[in-house]
């Protein structure tokens, strides 16, 4: 006995499973000659956008079939009776006339049916445009040990057939083609060429395009893998305040690790914003120093800074580099000096004045008392005013309650230490729960 | 773990009664394997995953090979030639008369047959649908490794030799199909029973899972007076 079809629970794509074995009519098909129940001429033919083709059906004799039983669809649809001539007792043909392009890459569906419906045979018609030449190869070198390129394709996105890229570079002086293998890496249309690189000398790099109708290649592009050179973001940016002047700040950085011998022509940038504002200023004449003092900036202000490096004349290249990454993002805050209280609100301003000078306070007498504490201090503060800034779902609550902390790195070091409150800081108005993760975190530290 | 009933009983619930309440128990060694009933668990809820991702994948798919294949009451005719895939429509009968080992033998073949079609894919298509593929790929070999697991932890041994289909001969890569639409239509076809196939083995690690015992904990004893 068999279960009904649509059992309970059963999936509904594209039907209910039937656990009965789905026998269409015509029975099983018979063995050679005649494999299948009808023959389509041509199969899987390519042809260019506008042209015409005459496709025949022939049914095999097995079937009983005559060519007025049957039918022809395109992509699921009828086509009109109109169109078919009988060239034979068992064999249909159809006229399409100005195809358009391929419906889908995998090739339009022209179906040979019989009269009930069922399908005796089907062919792929690919219909499309030859490829055209990729455009704009640009390529970078990763501290002068690979190579990576991408481009764009010669029209807007593919084209109705599915186009295969292959990026092939040689050595100018020497013979042989070389084929990129790691695809996609940096997007769609980019290969990554890991290794077995010269320096010194240039290659020659273009794309070839190719579909089922053609091939096309892209101008070539000539380089030096020392003119591309990108590298990392220069790290142990570190941002300081300049004795106290209200108005600069002091940048310090390390030149980037891995080309740190070569960096002698490096040029850095530096750009900067105030924290609440998305408009970043920045310096460019910065040079190859590794420091840099920013000037004119506003007191009592916490500023995001953050640094870049182009490896420019690398071995003695003429040509500009590629600007690294910006670093990751640097807080520190200028001075606000006791007399300016005017121009800001001046109850927040008054809060925070107060609130970080019993922070610095705080931080000063926990360096004393408290071992491995060299972290701790206004700048662990201002750093979590940057990650406060990131956090999505904190900004609001920033404006409400400043120190609400949900900083995980936070929770996690304050978790299951209890420390009660040094009495010189029991009168302090603080947020409880700043309290409470604040000193445990010291407690942490002091384990 | 295999206990005679009435000798054992006792000092075994003693046992799991200790372990829950000492934090250590120094004169035990004991290691918990993830006993069969866990495995086929993970085994169930892992079927039930790659069923929902396959409708997403099925749907992606069959929107690639085009009209009519994603048309909701599609139906082609099935051609005599080397399957990909064992069927899963049989004799539910049958299939119910089979051992536990025979069944989860068959599910294990069915489900390496498909694996070894999908990944003869790669390659095809959008960049969309190739990485769909790629992720029920990597769902559909650990059900694979998944039901191994259960083989083995039953006690079963697994079915010997690299797949193959039924005539003997070794799947092509285009599977068989002598042209383009044939191929789609081969395709449709594996989607579909790779559908029936998920869809029944959640029913049978079910039913498995209900005949073997919930938590089955493995003691190695040292001596220390036990």
């Amino acid at each position: 006995c068999r279960e009904a079809a649509a059992a309970p629970g059963t999936p509904a794509w594209p039907r209910p499973p039937s656990l009965v074995l789905l026998i269409p009519k015509g029975a099983s098909w018979p063995e050679p000659p005649w494999n299948y129940p009808a023959v389509i001429s041509p199969q899987d033919p390519t042809l260019l956008i506008g042209s015409s083709l005459v496709a025949t059906c022939t049914v095999s004799p097995d079937f009983h079939l005559k060519a007025e039983d049957l039918y022809w669809t395109l992509n699921g649809r009828r086509l009109p009776a109109a169109s078919y001539a009988a060239l034979g007792p068992t064999t249909l043909s159809v006229a399409l006339a100005r195809l358009n392009g391929s419906k889908q890459q995998s090739g339009d569906n022209l179906v040979c049916h019989s009269r009930d419906g069922g399908i005796l045979a089907g062919s792929c018609l690919y219909v499309g445009l030859p490829p055209e030449k990729p455009v704009n190869i640009t390529c970078w070198s990763k501290n002068m040990k690979d190579l990576t390129c991408k481009w764009a394709p010669g029209t807007e996105g593919e084209t109705f057939l599915h186009t295969n890229y292959t990026l092939k570079y040689k050595l100018r002086w020497y013979g042989r083609d070389n084929t990129c293998q790691e695809y996609h890496t940096a997007g769609p249309y980019s290969c990554h060429i890991p290794k077995d690189l010269a320096l010194f000398t240039p290659y020659e790099i273009w794309v070839e395009a190719s579909n089922r109708l053609g091939v096309a290649v892209s101008d070539v592009v000539m380089l030096d893998i020392l003119d591309v050179v990108t590298t990392d973001p220069p790290p142990d940016v570190h941002v300081s305040r300049v004795g106290d002047l209200e108005d600069q700040l002091s940048v310090r950085w390390s030149s980037p690790p891995a080309l740190k011998d070569f960096l002698f022509q490096a040029k850095y940038q530096i750009q900067y914003r105030v924290e609440d504002s998305s408009e970043w200023k920045v310096v460019d004449d910065v040079g190859n120093q590794t420091s840099c003092r920013l000037a004119g900036l506003r007191p009592g202000t916490v500023y995001f800074v953050q640094v870049r490096c182009n490896p420019f004349g690398i071995y003695g290249s003429k040509k500009a580099g590629i600007w690294s990454d910006w670093s990751n993002p640097t807080a520190a805050s200028t001075p606000r000096s006791e007399r300016a209280a005017g121009g800001c609100d001046p109850k927040g301003g008054e809060q925070n004045t107060t609130l970080r000078r019993e922070l610095k306070q705080f931080f000063g007498w926990v360096k004393k008392h408290a071992y491995g504490c060299s972290n701790l201090g206004i700048k662990l503060y201002d750093q979590w005013r940057v990650w406060l800034q990131k956090s999505h779902k904190t900004r609001n609550q920033v404006g409400k309650e400043p120190f609400t902390l949900l900083s995980p790195a936070w929770v996690g070091m304050g978790r299951g230490y209890g420390v009660n409150p040094p009495p010189g800081l029991r009168g302090v108005t603080w947020t409880r729960r700043l309290r409470g993760a604040l000193l445990v975190s010291a407690g942490a530290s002091r384990r | 773990m295999e206990l005679r009933a009435g000798d054992s009983w006792g000092i075994f619930t003693f046992l799991c009664a200790a372990l829950c309440n000492l934090p250590a128990l120094p004169a035990l060694n004991c290691t918990e394997e993830l006993g069969p009933g866990q495995s086929i668990q993970k085994t169930y809820d892992l079927t039930r995953y790659l069923e929902h991702q396959l409708r997403t994948l099925a749907g992606t798919y069959l929107n690639y090979l085009g009209p009519p294949f994603n048309e909701p009451d599609f139906n082609p005719p099935r051609l005599a030639h080397a399957e990909r895939v064992p069927s899963a429509t049989v004799d539910l009968d049958l299939w119910r008369g089979l051992t536990d080992n025979a069944r989860l033998a068959a599910n294990y073949r069915a489900y390496s047959r498909v694996l070894c079609s999908l990944r003869a894919l790669d390659g095809q298509g959008t960049a969309e649908l190739r990485h769909r593929l790629g992720h029920f790929c990597s769902s559909l070999q650990g059900l694979v490794l998944s039901i191994a697991g259960v083989m083995s932890s039953l006690g079963y041994p697994l079915p010997a030799g690299p797949p193959v289909s039924p005539g003997g001969a070794s799947i092509p890569p285009n599977g068989g199909a002598p042209n383009d639409f044939l191929k789609k239509m081969d395709d449709f076809w594996l989607l579909k029973e790779l559908q029936t196939w998920l869809w029944r083995s959640a029913k049978d690690f079910n039913r498995l899972k209900k005949k073997v015992p919930p938590a089955v904990v493995t003691l190695r004893m040292e001596a220390r007076g036990f």
